[in-house]
């Protein structure tokens, strides 16, 4: 029920997408970045997808495509690229040798953080920063397999092809927003809100959001509820709720 | 007209309730999920009574219901010509293990009311006939294929569901074509690409979608259909189970002048009391004969006996032509009651099942708050789907639902200030 070119998208934009939102939000990834020669790292999957990231000033930004770059990283196949995201495969760069210690002193440090909140310790959670960090960047990790998965799988590319055009606001309440914009069919995650929605959908809490993101909830019910707030043209949500359904699978 | 807001507390504490023992506490349409009830403390969650056009929620809030239970009640909640029917026939006998006489005089009735039937197939619900239509006509055309107009709904079955639902497989919708509504060339090109393929082309009688204005048949559309079932072997169904009685009692086919090969009813059939019914052309008696498809409670006879006194009186009353004098007269006071405050209100489809929208923002914000504020002031409407006339509605009724209209088209406008 998943495809390993999808899956591919959602670990370049979305999982490793989510460095962005880790550097701001954590002070220990913005650290391993402070103070240092800013570096440019390209990832290229050969039939998938292409980033290039950057990191400057304690800070990481994701642009689409491959542009100049310090470190090169190429993948032969999008498995392979899901591969180095499992810990299976080790990366071997094509370009940038002389900065293979940026990659193992601090790359490889900032992921495994990121992993640390992404695949929690229950007993981690228990501390309520790590608990809204970790639920944050879930969030963001999720607004943005959303548009992989609507772009790229079938089933999802079915829902997608459902949805008219505008934003989708999505939110939790006092906490993080994104913006699904919809556009013939094809989505963009933004990962900030909009004034302009056409449809939102809105989480109570951070903690009613995590309860949903680990499944110990039912949306529906939530609905009911009052927990899960939507509006606008609720026929968007809905369509976008089908490919939620999706992202647990390629993210489980 | 100053109206008082409702409040739901019992309603609330019903749902808590509910919600521990059954999934998601209310499922389905009639649920706040599908139901869209944005938000959601502005719905009543459970009723205690319902007589005529009225519904009385548990905390005793009384609501002129627009949905109509969405769709069965006819006559009215409670009809006492119904129900006497229903009360005399259980003390005769209901579920018994051979079905009552009281079926074939059902039968018999469909055939002389409905225009093209030639006979009658009962079970309960819509979904029911809507599959049973579609195995008979696989089974007579031994072809695989169907084509589906977009944004349809046709019930529950596999089938009927999309790519993207849960618990949907690929191989459940493999077969299923789909065209836009009134596209004849559109239909023609997926004939002709699927030539000697396809067993059905399966649709309501006009477009009543959810979330969009809902369209008519163009002129001549059905027509047309028609000839392209006829010249290619494909059974033409029509889905009346929403529509079927509110147009017309011989069939929205007839309505629309054609005929349907098979045709499916459920809604309006018994004014709430469970049954429904396909009705089909001779020539698919054999094929629905030879079909493996039954269910425990579908030759029941007390719904037989509702079903006969609500088309009886449906006759006597002349609904369809009613529910057209009375949806015409509420939906032209609810657009005055828009233009005087400001708002494009939109009215599409049938009079007798009148959807409305407010085109004055292209998100329906404004009209799902307008459509709360009707709700909490005790007019139940709904913001995403078609509404209901039913026989029992008064012009008084009407009067004031307009009046109340106005009273929150003016609270809408207030909270709005940005949009005029």
């Amino acid at each position: 029920m998943t495809d390993a070119k999808t899956l591919a998208y959602i670990n370049l934009y979305a999982v490793l997408g989510s460095l962005e939102n880790l550097c701001v939000l954590d002070e220990d990834a913005s650290a391993l970045l402070t103070n240092k020669k800013p570096i440019t790292i390209g990832i290229e999957v050969k039939d998938g997808p292409s980033a290039t990231i950057t990191f400057k000033n304690g800070r990481c930004r994701m642009e689409d495509g491959i542009g100049p770059c310090d470190i090169k990283l190429p993948f032969s196949s999008c498995e392979k690229f899901n591969g180095m995201i499992d810990g299976t495969v080790t990366p071997i760069p094509s370009k940038g040798f002389q900065h293979i210690g940026f990659l193992l002193k601090e790359f490889i440090p900032l992921t495994d953080l990121l992993a640390k909140y992404m695949r929690p310790d229950p007993e981690d959670l228990k501390d309520e920063r790590f608990f809204e960090i970790s639920t944050s960047l879930m969030f963001y990790t999720i607004a943005v397999a959303i548009a992989q998965i609507g772009n790229n799988d079938e089933v999802g590319k079915f829902s997608a092809h459902h949805m008219v055009n505008g934003e989708i606001l999505m939110s939790i309440s006092g906490g993080p927003k994104a913006t699904i914009r919809v556009n013939n069919h094809r989505l963009i995650t933004v990962k900030k809100g909009t004034d302009t929605p056409r449809a939102l959908m809105e989480f109570e809490s951070i903690k009613l959001a995590r309860d949903l993101f680990d499944g110990k909830v039912n949306s529906v019910a939530c609905v009911g509820e009052g927990k899960i707030k939507m509006g606008g043209m609720i026929s968007m949500v809905d369509n976008m709720n089908r490919i939620l359904d999706l992202v647990g699978l390629y993210l489980a | 007209m100053a109206t008082k807001k409702f409040n739901h507390k019992k309603s609330q504490e019903w749902f808590k309730r509910a919600v521990d023992v059954i999934p998601s506490g209310i499922y389905g349409h009639l649920g706040p999920a599908e139901g869209l009830w944005v938000p959601t403390t502005s719905w009543p969650f459970f009723s205690e009574r319902a007589e005529g056009s009225y519904m009385w929620d548990v905390d005793g809030n009384k609501y002129i219901d627009y949905m109509c239970a969405y769709g069965p009640n006819v006559l009215g909640y409670n009809d006492p010509d119904v129900n006497a029917a229903a009360m005399k026939q259980a003390e005769l006998a209901n579920c018994t293990t051979t079905p009552s006489y009281k079926m074939v005089e059902f039968a018999e009735l469909m055939v002389d009311t409905v225009a093209s039937a030639d006979w009658a197939f009962f079970a309960k619900n819509g979904n029911d006939t809507t599959q049973a239509a579609i195995m008979c006509a696989r089974y007579h055309t031994h072809k695989k294929k169907i084509i589906f107009v977009n944004g349809f709904y046709h019930g529950v079955s596999m089938w009927t569901q999309k790519l993207d639902y849960p618990g949907v497989l690929p191989e459940d919708v493999a077969n299923n074509l789909y065209v836009d509504w009134n596209d004849i060339p559109a239909l023609e090109k997926l004939i002709a690409e699927n030539k000697g393929e396809i067993a059905a082309f399966i649709a309501t009688p006009y477009m009543h979608g959810n979330f969009v204005d809902n369209v008519l048949p163009a002129d001549g559309y059905w027509q047309k259909v028609r000839k392209l079932c006829t010249d290619n072997n494909i059974v033409l169904i029509v889905d009346d189970v929403r529509c079927g009685f509110r147009l017309d009692l011989a069939g929205s086919d007839h309505f629309y002048g054609f005929e349907a090969d098979l045709i499916c009813f459920c809604k309006a059939l018994a004014n709430g009391w469970n049954v429904s019914c396909l009705c089909g052309k001779d020539f698919l008696k054999s094929a629905m004969s030879g079909l493996s498809y039954t269910g425990s409670y579908w030759m029941s006879a007390v719904p037989f006996a509702a079903g006969i006194a609500c088309i009886e009186k449906m006759k006597k009353l002349d609904t369809p032509a009613m529910f057209r004098k009375l949806g015409t007269q509420l939906t032209d006071g609810l657009k005055a009651a828009a233009a005087n405050n400001g708002f494009d209100l939109v009215v599409s489809g049938e009079p007798a099942l009148f959807y409305l929208r407010i085109a004055n923002d292209d998100s329906l914000f404004l009209h799902q708050d307008w459509v709360q504020e009707m709700v909490s002031r005790g007019i139940f409407i709904t913001s995403h789907h078609n509404h209901f006339i039913n026989a029992s509605l008064t012009e008084d009724d009407i009067k004031y639902t307009i009046d109340v209209a106005e009273d929150a088209f003016k609270a809408v406008r207030k909270r709005h200030p940005e949009a005029f």
